[in-house]
């Protein structure tokens, strides 16, 4: 069932990418939890659609168009007071997507990328570029060190805004930077499962490990560990899948989310 | 195409320089147009749906004039077999004749490749289909059309030949392909096609590979005993990519194929008679 499984680069790919992406979201998805934000990051998922498709279309690294977008939709975002945010997170969805129709019309007609809406909408593990899996961690652990950075003021104002601004926090700066490392673990789990998915690994193992702990910085770590438990259990699950239904994988996608679902709802049923 | 088409008013239009076309016929995908144009001559005009090698077949999107065109037609062709699933309504509201492929043949649905132009016992078939349609809507021609039809067999005869040659020298040998796009051809040529089906139907349907194929694919390029590697020039994604790199890595010859008439090939005949020039070139190791 597993046969070739640690000789396969296209595993080997996978498992870097999905592993990347969890341990990011994890991280940011425990302050986007905290911060009320989930809608956000789910508007800026997709709105990062259209950057995937745009690379699709330009034949540029998807990364690069997943985040492109992903950053011009922070930045729509960014200033927003916590009443009108959801209200604003909603407009940009809408355009995002209305956007990634447009852009994979032609990445579809003009180019020839077949499959080009199910893979940026609900991810490819297995046909992901050679040598994604490097950058994808690079980005990760760039990501992780500016959180490291900003975590301090970052839980202060995502627990208390007025504390925070007494207490001399830059708090639209911090929100900002937040923002952009949002934009970059969305990227990185549009990588993995797809923007419309990416919502489900940056908000289902935090808030998994938001019910088992209430300290941050382990709730930052749990969730990384359940993220990428998740992700590498639906890489191997999708590759033991073979055998399901003959000679052919079922989507990496379906397996990742599916975990991602169980583990919410094991946590669940313990009262944090 | 319109050149084309003007092309062959002035070869098989000898005597009949002032004929006004009397019927009008679509061709889904290019290579059938060219085949009705040639059996039509003069008296038919065709045009054909599908024609542009740079965009992918499987993922072809309608338009009004499109729908105007089928709707208009008096004899139209298809592939069937899902390979231009996006005209059947279209179809069953046609006036015209419609003419499958996948009929002509008496293929099941489950029938996985559907590139059936590559096999050389379809074009005969449709040919013989069109003609006899052309006849049955335009009698006072019926002569002509199955003259034409005649002219168009026996011009397929070097094709056909030149795939003889190549299996009883090469029968057995193993290749790699990427989506089963002239599969029809290479086992017309008795040639062993080693990549597992299900990791060319997974790339020719955009639907994730399976890694253990991926790795099959990899090991068969790398020194893994496949020949040559055809590859299809039309539809390309990074894993193809990446296997026409490993290919090139492996020095392995490749074979550029195309899924619709290319621009540049005079007609069908000529575009298939290149090809299998080319995978004998490839196979000879030239």
């Amino acid at each position: 069932m597993f046969e070739g499984f640690w000789t396969s680069q296209v595993v080997w790919n996978a498992l870097l990418i999905g592993g990347a992406a969890a341990v990011l979201s994890g991280c940011i998805g425990v302050f986007t939890v905290l911060r009320g934000q989930s809608f956000a990051g789910h508007a800026l998922a997709d709105v990062s659609s259209a950057g995937g498709a745009l690379s699709l279309l330009l034949g540029i690294n998807p990364m690069l168009g997943f985040f492109g977008l992903g950053l011009l939709g922070a930045l729509g975002l960014s200033g927003r007071r916590q009443g009108d945010g959801d209200l604003a997170a909603g407009i940009l969805l809408g355009a995002g997507l209305g956007l990634t129709a447009l852009l994979l019309h032609f990445a579809i007609s003009l180019r020839n990328s077949t499959g080009a809406a199910a893979v940026v909408m609900f991810g490819s593990l297995f046909s992901a570029p050679p040598g994604a899996g490097a950058l994808a961690l690079g980005s990760a652990l760039a990501g992780v060190v500016l959180l490291g950075v900003i975590h301090r003021p970052l839980l202060l104002s995502s627990l208390d805004a007025g504390l925070a601004a007494v207490r001399g926090v830059n708090i639209r700066l911090v929100a900002g930077v937040f923002l952009v490392l949002l934009a970059l673990a969305v990227t990185l789990s549009a990588m993995a499962v797809g923007a419309i998915l990416s919502t489900a690994l940056l908000i289902g193992p935090a808030a998994a490990a938001l019910r088992l702990t209430r300290r941050p910085g382990l709730a930052c770590a749990l969730a990384a560990g359940l993220g990428v438990f998740c992700a590498w259990g639906g890489v191997a699950l999708a590759y033991a899948s073979y055998g399901f239904t003959p000679g052919r994988v079922w989507p990496v996608s379906f397996f990742i989310v599916a975990l991602v679902f169980c583990t919410y709802a094991a946590a669940s049923l313990r009262r944090a | 195409m319109r050149k084309t088409g003007l092309a062959m008013v002035l070869v098989f239009g000898t005597g009949a320089a002032q004929a006004q076309p009397v019927l009008h016929a679509v061709g889904l995908e290019s290579q059938y147009a060219d085949v009705m144009r040639q059996i039509g001559g003069p008296y038919v005009q065709v045009s054909a749906i599908e024609d542009d090698p740079n965009t992918d077949p499987h993922e072809f999107e309608l338009s009004p004039d499109v729908a105007k065109r089928i709707y208009g037609a008096d004899v139209i062709v298809a592939n069937g077999l899902g390979y231009d699933g996006w005209a059947d309504k279209l179809l069953g509201n046609a006036h015209g004749e419609v003419i499958s492929a996948q009929a002509v043949l008496k293929l099941p649905d489950s029938t996985p490749n559907p590139h059936l132009w590559y096999d050389p016992e379809t074009m005969p078939a449709v040919a013989r289909a069109v003609a006899a349609a052309f006849a049955a809507k335009d009698p006072a021609h019926a002569a002509q059309y199955a003259a034409n039809e005649k002219a168009f067999e026996a011009s397929l005869q070097p094709w056909v030949n030149a795939l003889a040659e190549l299996r009883q020298k090469y029968a057995g040998t193993k290749v790699a392909v990427t989506e089963p796009v002239a599969d029809y051809m290479l086992q017309a040529a008795g040639l062993n096609i080693a990549t597992p089906f299900s990791l060319q139907a997974a790339i020719m349907n955009g639907t994730d590979p399976a890694p253990q194929d991926v790795s099959a694919q990899q090991a068969l390029l790398s020194g893994g005993g496949a020949k040559i590697f055809v590859y299809n020039q039309q539809v390309t994604d990074a894993l193809t990519v990446s296997f026409l790199a490993t290919a090139k890595g492996a020095k392995l010859q490749v074979l550029g194929v195309y899924e619709l008439m290319p621009a540049g090939a005079k007609n069908y005949q000529g575009w298939m008679e290149s090809e299998v020039a080319e995978l004998g070139r490839d196979l000879a190791g030239q």
